[in-house]
């Protein structure tokens, strides 16, 4: 195996290579994730994590302060920690779905759908990989399309947070946020819009523990950097890939 | 003490309810609007002068507990007077005449006063087994229903079974049982005063508003009156600093409940529930479920029976897990058991890499040949 040429990695560390890829001629360094991507991808990590353990003591308060109420507002401060982080996750989610659309290649909608035969074969090659009947999960540059489509879910619950939220802050809301009443008969009243609410948060923390395990597993055996990827924007491929998907 | 001036007044006298009382009703009920202090005038004047109109009371599917809660308004004396006033031509509950002639009385109404009277209903319409389940005179509740509410001026639904479908519509509804909304198809003006039973006080208050300004008050999406059903309990309730300080009845009877904290963990469907409780009270504000530590149970939302039991949980349990299981231990435990199955994947996909390959990452052969990669 010939090791890739130095000039290749400029600015970062010598990546592993995976060696069962035909690239011997070596890697390259290729900008994936743009700055709006990476940044969404942390603060709605960030905000998801708060929102949750606001959202679980606001659901099951689980901490009793002692002495008078009139010197405690731990609910209260739950609460509006809990509106505030809702605030940014809900723009964050909004700009990063309107990026979909007007964003960088990686970032467009086309790559959480398997528009191509080859991104909606890569499905069962990944559906393979992860039931453990292949070794090799099939490459791509931006996600692999079986994590496209998940994402796709995942952006259904996290609208499904946002508004099953909304309506229920519209209940004690004064102004304008007042408008997200008329989502309460959809839920099937604010009862049902909690439930949902607890539903959906479950799935997305499900989501969660099954996206970093994946994340670590696929890191490792694409060896193309992806975690390094969400920081930097930049992954680790062979030549002459810079161009696959396109 | 002037001498009264008119009929009603007069009338007022006689049943010792003086001048001054009277104007306290009127404050109270200008009050409960949310109105200026000029509209106690106001009141006073609509309800002195302006005809009375007609009131028909349908009893249908229900207990009769919205009548009771109605018979038992003591106090505004006044408004016994003003519901006196109203002309009850029909009232299965407390009219004199029984049988043909009360039937003849409703008939009369319907015909005579035809888009001039007022319905009231209570109880659900049942649909099923054609209207079997519930007959007054021989004809269908349904029937009735449609008849009177359909000629009427506009239709009061009182109590949530008359709303909503209530308590006979809980699921499995086996009497097919509907609110009046959907019971009668096309109904004009129709308010619901959901509760079980309906607050005397808030049937008292949408008459006299009918009264003084010939219109109905501003609705919200459930046909309910603002004034009485615009903020949740939870926003008006008295125990709401200990919600904010994050103190809870943990269970029934504990120092927490003997001091009067926040019911939220008992069940409490205050913050999803709307209605006037708080503020008004029941029976003269004597109290409210709230105030003598029982959590609120929703009774005047849509399909409460349904959707807000387990009465003294959170939320509702999850499908396939019981009624009474509860959704975020069933999520935690779900996530944790994904978070293991997948901890394990990794680790399982790794080791056996490691085992095929002898080491991961060291190369001893040439790279195998996989899928084409490249172009489509």
């Amino acid at each position: 195996m010939t090791p890739p040429p130095a000039a290749a990695v400029k600015g970062g560390a010598r990546p592993q290579v995976s060696p069962r890829r035909r690239d011997v001629e070596g890697i390259e360094r290729v900008y994936v994730w743009d700055l709006l991507v990476r940044m969404s991808h942390w603060i709605i990590m960030i905000s998801v994590f708060m929102l949750a353990f606001t959202g679980i003591y606001i659901g099951e308060p689980f901490l009793i302060p002692a002495g008078p109420e009139n010197e405690q507002f731990v609910m209260a401060t739950m609460k509006t920690v809990h509106f505030y982080v809702a605030i940014i996750f809900a723009l964050t989610v909004a700009s990063r779905i309107a990026w979909m659309f007007v964003g960088s290649y990686y970032a467009r909608w086309h790559q959480f759908v398997p528009m191509s035969p080859r991104r909606r074969r890569d499905v069962f090659g990944m559906l393979k990989f992860y039931s453990l009947l292949s070794k090799e999960p099939p490459l791509n540059v931006g996600h692999n399309p079986l994590a496209g489509m998940t994402y796709l879910a995942v952006f259904g619950l996290y609208l499904t947070m946002i508004f099953t939220g909304f309506a229920l802050y519209s209940v004690s809301a004064v102004g304008y946020m007042q408008m997200w009443e008329f989502l309460l008969p959809i839920f099937g009243g604010a009862q049902m819009a909690r439930w949902i609410h607890h539903l959906a948060m479950w799935f997305l923390l499900g989501f969660v523990a099954h996206h970093i395990w994946s994340a670590m597993l696929v890191s490792r055996v694409e060896g193309m950097g992806l975690i390094d990827s969400l920081f930097s924007g930049y992954k680790f491929l062979p030549k002459s890939w810079r161009n696959r998907d396109e | 003490m002037d001498e009264p001036g008119s009929d009603f007044r007069r009338e007022l006298e006689a049943r010792g309810v003086s001048r001054r009382e009277f104007m306290g009703f009127c404050s109270a009920m200008a009050v409960m609007f949310g109105l200026p202090k000029g509209a106690t005038a106001m009141i006073a004047e609509a309800l002195e002068n302006k005809p009375k109109p007609t009131l028909v009371w349908l009893n249908f599917q229900d207990c009769a507990g919205n009548t009771e809660s109605f018979l038992r308004a003591s106090k505004p004396t006044a408004a016994e007077v003003i519901l006196d006033l109203i002309s009850i031509d029909y009232h299965e509950v407390i009219m004199a005449a029984a049988g043909h002639q009360a039937e003849e009385n409703l008939r009369s109404v319907v015909e005579n006063q035809k888009g001039a009277y007022i319905a009231v209903v209570e109880g659900s319409i049942p649909t099923g087994a054609n209207g079997a389940y519930c007959t007054v005179g021989g004809r269908s509740a349904s029937h009735i229903a449609n008849e009177v509410c359909g000629n009427a001026l506009a239709t009061i639904a009182v109590g949530t079974c008359a709303s909503f479908g209530g308590i006979p519509a809980a699921s499995p509804n086996p009497t097919g049982a509907l609110g009046v909304s959907d019971a009668v198809p096309g109904i004009k003006t129709l308010i619901n005063l959901s509760a079980c039973p309906v607050n005397a006080q808030n049937l008292t208050a949408t008459l006299v508003y009918f009264l003084t300004y010939g219109r109905f008050p501003a609705l919200d999406k459930l046909n309910r009156p603002l004034f009485a059903y615009g903020k949740s309990i939870h926003d008006n309730c008295e125990r709401r600093a200990h919600y904010d300080a994050g103190q809870y009845v943990e269970q029934w009877g504990d120092e927490a409940h003997r001091d009067g904290q926040c019911l939220y963990k008992m069940g409490c469907k205050g913050p999803v529930s709307f209605q006037n409780c708080p503020n008004i009270g029941w029976n003269d504000n004597t109290s409210w479920p709230v105030a003598c530590g029982h959590g609120c149970i929703g009774c005047a939302e849509p399909d409460f029976w349904d959707k807000m039991t387990p009465f003294y949980a959170h939320l509702p349990g999850f499908p396939g897990f019981g009624k009474g299981s509860d959704i975020d231990k069933v999520g935690f435990w779900a996530t944790v058991g994904v978070t293991t199955a997948f901890a394990t994947h990794t680790l399982v996909h790794l080791g056996k890499k490691l085992v095929g390959t002898g080491a991961d990452h060291a190369p001893e052969s040439p790279p195998e040949r996989t899928d084409e990669g490249g172009a489509e």
